[in-house]
């Protein structure tokens, strides 16, 4: 009796002791990621709100060679026009490539998940737009658009009357449009894709013998059921859009973003704090960045994105109310059973 | 299993810290030999030759010395030397000073080494006149290495195409030159808009000819402009517009990156003139199809104003120096001093095709537009330096873009003053 009782303390002791050590080797495992991600992103963030509250030229420390300015920097920022414009830039952006990108990204899903010939070729090219980095993408089109650029060369040869299309200020925003929307679309076209290919067949089967044509099966069945993935592709395409930076900068440089009617939330704030020398002023700008994003994405997230966490194949009231169906259901089982909740359960996770 | 795990978060740590403490300077290496580091922003051809055989030269005669050299891409130049500044264990112990604000900000911070006391005689003698831009507050924070005044660059070739056959002197020569070279279908003048301060150059130019010197004073030390020079400069600006002179789609066009730059259409006589500080035949020269120097560039002074008051010889320009970080060994100062003395200060003039800061090293100069500008400068009444320079990058920033804003259309002349006066509250 007492060996077995000492075997039993004993195995429980090296089933402690597996725990142990399994958590201590998450905690060393996980801990260099952790200290990269405290130092580099959320450290900064904090940084940054501190610096936010000095007019300070990044020479020093703030408190020395800097003034404390409380929230004198959120002011100007709020009144400044360019940053005003900056923004109406940006959200701009935001809204035009949900709106551009995403029906045409539908369509070109819709021809590519048909069987053809050299499709996979063509998914290729689509997708290839998004590989390549964005430096490329913005010198090679800056290069073309030019006003003595290759297009102009071209229409000036079929006797049409070019553009300036990078610099002229009516134009310039469009132009920028174009290029997100040849690059990113590759990304929106494959998601959709995947979103596609996750749709049983046999609800079209079901829709071809109701007598539902090609376009009526597509508005019916794929586009509802396409709703996560699109809602996931929109929620993504937002945030790209609300950090747009790096091709405005190529393809207009440091200047005269604002001048050409293209600048966005991120150039100003390389603007006004880093080129500038404002670093207070830039980590200011930073944080309203932050701050509107981080609006922006939540609530996004509380009121279209949740209702994918209730499964991919129904609405949300729908599911909320089948969910509390069955639980009631499974929990009235259970009572005239005596069973466990352990069934109820299972039925809701379901 | 367990011990490995450990071995690694250690060594991962061991890295990150490693990683931060490196890069040390101004101390002595593990062969007991003082290093010096020294940043500068040429990075090709020539220029970056220059610093290394200097620095060459200096450790044969300073076998104790090791002067480790850093060639910065001029556009990455401040940035990361604001940051490296942070910290005297990452930071060089010579490196590049514009002059202007910007170096008062550094010297400010405490950053710079007061090298009044420092600079050996013969420099100071030797340097004379281009030693203000390295002085604050009465006491000298940099060492010039050249001086670039600015003027008008020009083909000779294509002023002889369009039958100019001298240079303009006057405002309204000028106009006739420029209408001379559009009828003969010649894009008249080159501006890289992208840049910004290319074009923010004809504004600063037209100010120090319409606006008296106390006025213009005034405005660098204060930054006021109510003076009424300040709207005629404005409006100068606009009749310059009026005259349709320049490339076209010049707002995305850049100073000096590639044959479409401004100075890229200059190089390949796509466009007659250009107005530009005295580097300019240094960065034709990167830009002529066969990489030579451009064998008909010629260079006038700004034309002068009749309605303005200012002095019809005053011209602008910048000057690079190097300055001394505050923590540098004695060892950085002697080199700095080496490098100024008349010889290599020669040596300097030929590899970046410019004017060196030492007067006496100034016969070294052959190219002719060059030996123009020499000619010009030495006669100049005053020299200012860059506007956006004295200002420092915020202000400075902030008036160039309204200059190009008002060039495309966006904005008016008291827009330009509004724009300097709300950036002035960001910093």
């Amino acid at each position: 009796m007492s060996a077995s009782a000492g075997a039993a303390i004993k195995r429980r002791q090296s089933v402690l002791t597996d725990k142990a050590r399994k958590r201590i080797e998450i905690a060393i495992l996980s801990l260099p990621a952790l200290i990269m991600f405290l130092g580099f992103v959320i450290l900064p963030v904090f940084m940054a709100g501190y610096y936010g509250f000095f007019k300070w030229k990044g020479y020093g420390k703030p408190t020395v060679n800097g003034q404390f300015i409380g929230f004198e920097n959120y002011k100007i920022i709020l009144t400044d026009p360019n940053f005003q414009e900056a923004l109406g830039h940006t959200l701009f952006v935001v809204v035009a490539s949900l709106v551009i990108q995403g029906p045409l990204a539908i369509l070109f899903a819709l021809l590519l998940n048909q069987k053809f010939k050299g499709r996979a070729l063509i998914r290729t090219l689509i997708f290839v737009p998004y590989v390549v980095s964005e430096v490329i993408v913005g010198t090679g089109w800056s290069l073309i658009l030019q006003t003595t650029g290759a297009l102009n060369a071209i229409l000036k040869k079929m006797g049409l009357a070019g553009a300036d299309w990078i610099s002229d200020p009516k134009i310039a925003i469009w132009t920028l449009m174009f290029i997100i929307s040849w690059k990113y679309i590759g990304f929106a076209v494959i998601l959709m894709i995947a979103g596609m290919q996750s749709i049983p067949e046999d609800l079209y089967e079901a829709a071809r013998v109701d007598g539902a044509g090609f376009w009526r099966q597509q508005w019916s069945i794929t586009l509802p059921l396409l709703g996560p993935t699109i809602r996931i592709w929109a929620f993504m395409s937002i945030i790209g859009s609300l950090q747009l930076f790096d091709l405005v900068y190529i393809i207009w440089g440091q200047y005269v973003s604002s001048t050409a009617g293209t600048s966005t939330m991120a150039t100003y704030m390389v603007r006004e704090g880093r080129l500038a020398n404002n670093y207070g002023y830039g980590s200011a700008v930073a944080v309203v960045i932050f701050i509107i994003s981080l609006v922006i994405a939540l609530t996004y997230q509380k009121f279209v994105l949740n209702r994918d966490l209730e499964g991919a194949l129904t609405d949300e009231k729908d599911a909320k109310r089948r969910a509390k169906r069955a639980a009631k259901e499974a929990a009235k089982r259970a009572k005239a059973n005596g069973g466990s909740v352990a069934v109820a359960n299972e039925v809701i996770s379901q | 299993m367990k011990f490995k795990s450990v071995a690694a978060a250690v060594l991962a740590m061991a890295t990150c810290v490693s990683m931060a403490a490196c890069g040390s300077s101004g101390s002595t290496n593990a062969d007991g030999k003082v290093e010096i580091t020294m940043w500068h922003n040429s990075t090709t051809g020539d220029g970056k030759a220059y610093w290394e055989a200097a620095a060459k030269a200096f450790e044969k005669e300073n076998p104790n010395v090791e002067i480790k050299i850093e060639a910065i891409q001029n556009e990455d130049m401040d940035g990361k030397l604001q940051t490296a500044l942070q910290d005297p264990n990452s930071a060089p112990d010579i490196f590049m000073a514009r002059g202007g604000q910007k170096l008062r900000d550094v010297v400010e911070a405490g950053q710079a080494m007061d090298l009044t006391d420092k600079v050996s005689d013969t420099v100071k003698t030797q340097l004379k006149t281009a030693e203000a831009t390295g002085t604050i507050d009465g006491k000298i924070y940099s060492v010039q290495q050249s001086v670039l005044p600015g003027g008008i660059w020009y083909s000779k070739d294509l002023f002889e195409k369009a039958g100019i056959t001298e240079t303009p002197k006057t405002w309204d020569e000028f106009k006739t030159v420029v209408q001379k070279l559009k009828d003969a279908g010649i894009t008249p003048i080159a501006v890289g808009g992208k840049d910004a301060w290319p074009a923010a150059h004809w504004w600063y130019w037209f100010a120090l000819r319409e606006c008296s010197s106390d006025t213009f004073e005034k405005a660098q030390a204060d930054k006021d402009f109510s003076d009424s020079c300040w709207t005629r400069t404005g409006d100068d600006v606009q009749s310059l517009l009026d005259l349709d002179a320049f490339n076209d789609g010049f707002l995305t066009t850049p100073a000096q990156q590639g044959a479409s730059s401004s100075a890229g259409l200059l190089a390949n006589h796509m466009a007659a003139m250009e107005l530009m500080g005295g580097w300019e035949p240094g960065v034709i020269k990167d830009l002529t199809p066969d990489k030579q120097e451009m064998a008909d560039l010629g260079y006038f002074a700004f034309p002068t104003m009749d309605t303005g008051k200012g002095d019809p010889t005053a011209i602008m320009g910048g000057s690079d120096g190097m300055a001394v970080g505050a923590w540098a060994p004695e060892e950085a100062v002697d080199f700095l001093n080496f490098v100024s003395e008349k010889e290599w200060q020669e040596k300097y003039a030929t590899a970046f095709s410019t004017i060196p800061a030492n007067k006496e090293a100034q016969d070294a100069v052959t190219n002719d537009a060059l030996k123009q500008v020499l000619s010009v400068y030495n006669e100049a009444s005053s020299v200012s330096m860059w506007l956006d320079t004295v200002f420092g990058q915020n202000i400075g920033n902030a008036l160039n873009e309204g200059v190009v804003n008002m060039m495309a259309g966006k904005g008016t002349a008291d827009d330009i003053v509004k724009g300097v006066e709300s950036a002035a509250a960001k910093g």
